[in-house]
């Protein structure tokens, strides 16, 4: 069974390689094929163009046009598919104008304001969200813009097929790629158990075949025989002082570790990963996204607490993120229902110890992964560290302070250097007196 | 080995925080901001211990006289925080973008400490979405999702105010969200100082 496992993987990802190389040549020809029919379509779409009301075509206009595209309309506009307002293409088409057009972008809310039906339609439609007025822009240059799209547009009606193959084939071959290590690692691990098996039916062979030989030589003395033809004796062997000592001695060693050990978690918290009301991830936000983790823990400069962000913050982005997700929509409730979500503490510093966030990261400048582990890695967050009095004791040993630029320790670092003991570590500053965290 | 098992329920994990020695000195007695028990029968076993018997266990620490039982309150409508420099609240109100582009006035110099220092704020709170170099969308890690971002150096915002950037961080524009509670008056300043910069690069 455990032999068939790697062969049959092999097996699978030839099948998969192979489907996959033909589905490839078989899509890449459809295309083609596509691509040829619509070819002889845009040549008759280009035989009318009195919609086009000479937008420009040159190169010199078009690239003038895209960079313009890019640096003011791309953020808000697609060429296909909705984004912050709507799709451009076929705009030319679409619009009353190519004066409506060049209005609408010098100054849309004027146009609104005037009643056009078309821009009041639009501005309905996307719950009334303004765009941007772009007053600076020409008219030579919106016209640019427009030559630029409508180029953009027909690139796009004339290669909606190709486009799919390659992001599907390096989907497959991603999947693949990832899957190698772990299965070497398997083939690896059963041909190590099998070499082992082989080699110790090999040797009880070889023990078997010398004991018939010596036994038919006959040659041996009796106290020789005795030593070849001995049965391992259990009941001795259990009952031998040496063995009954050992027995002994390993149980109570492992009694007393795993008592000690188990008193010692009494009171630490380490590895404690509570279930959230609702399921936030820190690896999506700070790990892909990058959200740095003073946005919204917003108190841990200023204050004792590094505070958990309210509602309000969390709605800067998910106003228009992942709306529809479950998760999401109990930050609506709470919103709707002015109910606090109810997140469940997973640091509990006990009261007997006075700890201070601002103090540690503002100035002491600490990151926030050295007591809390690499958070942005966390699908659920668990406490990573001890959080015990000789933890913290420890830190306050080895810590240098940064007194660069600081006033404060001027006179402190100067007393210190007069002793001539070193760097100045927290220690030095009283990070060990019993009453900076006990009050 | 009864012992070990025993004691094995002792530790931290998972939804289990695990015992603790000495509960009495580990929960805080007054309200403490961000540590609510609301299970009034939290530590009724430690009430012999008590001896003020106030009707509920001894952890329990919700306050019965705020929704919820919260700890902590919003402060009280128009109260002025004190701040080190002693700004003021900016009162200019959401709609009134061209007053402010017109007359909020940055009261930060144009120091190198200044723009230093907004750099780093930029870094914690504008980055993700509009990018280490203000160029938009492409840059920002969030803002390739979230749509919408314009390049500073854009046609739009290029010759945008002082003012304008200040009240736009404030209260937000079109899809940005209003960031006054998360920046204080003074840091908004300092980073209206470097998108500046940004702007004219």
């Amino acid at each position: 069974m455990t032999q068939n496992r790697p062969l049959t993987r092999v097996f699978l990802a030839f099948t998969l390689a192979g489907s996959l190389l033909f589905t490839n040549i078989s899509r890449a020809q459809e295309a083609d094929q596509q691509n040829a029919a619509e070819g002889t379509q845009q040549g008759t779409e280009q035989a009318a163009p009195a919609t086009d009301g000479g937008l420009p075509a040159d190169d010199a206009s078009i690239s003038e046009g895209m960079s313009l595209f890019n640096s003011n309309c791309k953020s808000c506009h697609k060429i296909e598919g909705k984004l912050v307002g709507p799709a451009l293409k076929d705009v030319h088409k679409r619009a009353p104008s190519i004066d409506w057009i060049v209005d609408f972008v010098h100054n849309s809310s004027k146009v609104i304001a005037s009643g056009d039906a078309y821009a009041n339609k639009i501005y309905e439609e996307y719950n009334k969200t303004q765009m941007t007025a772009f007053p600076t822009l020409s008219r030579q240059q919106i016209l640019n813009i427009l030559g630029y799209i409508k180029q953009e547009t027909d690139a796009l009606a004339a290669a909606p097929t190709t486009t799919a193959v390659p992001g599907d084939a390096t989907g497959q071959g991603q999947g693949t790629d990832t899957g190698i290590p772990a299965s070497y690692m398997n083939i690896i691990m059963i041909a190590l158990v099998v070499v082992l098996l082989l080699i110790l039916v090999v040797l009880i062979l070889i023990t078997t075949v010398l004991k018939k030989y010596i036994n038919q030589k006959g040659e041996l003395e009796e106290a020789d025989k005795e030593i070849v033809d001995a049965s391992f004796n259990i009941n001795a062997v259990v009952k031998s002082k040496p063995f009954i000592f050992l027995v002994t001695f390993i149980s109570a060693a492992i009694v007393f570790k795993v008592v000690i050990h188990n008193l010692y978690a009494v009171g630490i918290q380490q590895g404690y990963a509570p279930k959230q009301p609702i399921a936030f991830s820190h690896k999506l936000h700070a790990g892909q996204y990058e959200i740095d983790c003073n946005y919204c823990h917003t108190g841990v400069r200023k204050s004792k607490n590094a505070n958990i962000p309210s509602p309000n913050i969390c709605m800067n982005c998910h106003v228009a993120i992942k709306t529809e997700s479950p998760e999401i929509q109990k930050i609506y409730a709470a919103i709707e229902n002015d109910r606090p979500i109810e997140w469940v503490r997973i640091h509990n510093l006990p009261d007997l110890a006075y700890f201070n966030h601002a103090q540690h990261v503002e100035v002491g400048g600490i990151e926030c992964q050295t007591c809390h582990g690499e958070v942005q890695e966390m699908e659920v967050v668990a406490q990573a560290s001890l959080l015990t009095m000789g933890w913290c004791i420890d830190c306050h040993r080895k810590t240098d302070v940064n007194t660069k630029g600081n006033e404060y320790y001027d006179n402190l670092v100067e007393l210190h250097n007069a002793e001539g003991k070193g760097a100045l570590k927290v220690e030095d500053i009283g990070g060990l007196e019993c009453s900076k965290c006990h009050y | 080995m009864a012992v070990g098992a025993a004691l094995s329920a002792c530790g931290a994990g998972g939804d289990n925080p695990g015992y603790e020695y000495a509960p009495n000195m580990y929960h805080a007695v007054p309200y403490e901001p961000l540590k609510q028990i609301v299970d009034p029968e939290a530590g009724t076993a430690a009430e012999w211990l008590d001896a003020n018997s106030d009707g509920h266990g001894e952890y329990y620490n919700s306050n019965p006289l705020n929704p919820y039982g919260m700890t902590m309150r919003v402060p009280p409508a128009n109260t002025v925080p004190r701040t080190k420099g002693g700004y003021l609240p900016y009162r200019i109100p959401k709609d009134s973008l061209e007053v402010a582009s017109a007359t909020a006035k940055n009261p930060l110099p144009n120091t190198n400490a200044v723009l230093a220092e907004g750099q780093i704020l930029y870094g914690r709170f504008c980055d993700h979405c509009h990018g280490g170099n203000g160029q938009g969308p492409d840059e920002g890690s969030v803002g390739e999702v979230f749509a919408g971002v314009p390049s500073y150096s854009s046609a739009a915002v290029k010759n945008a105010t002082e003012g304008h950037i200040f009240h736009v961080i404030t209260h937000g524009k079109g899809r940005m969200a209003a960031h006054a509670s998360q920046i204080g008056v003074e840091d908004r300043w300092k980073i209206v100082r470097y998108v500046q910069k940004l702007q004219n690069q």
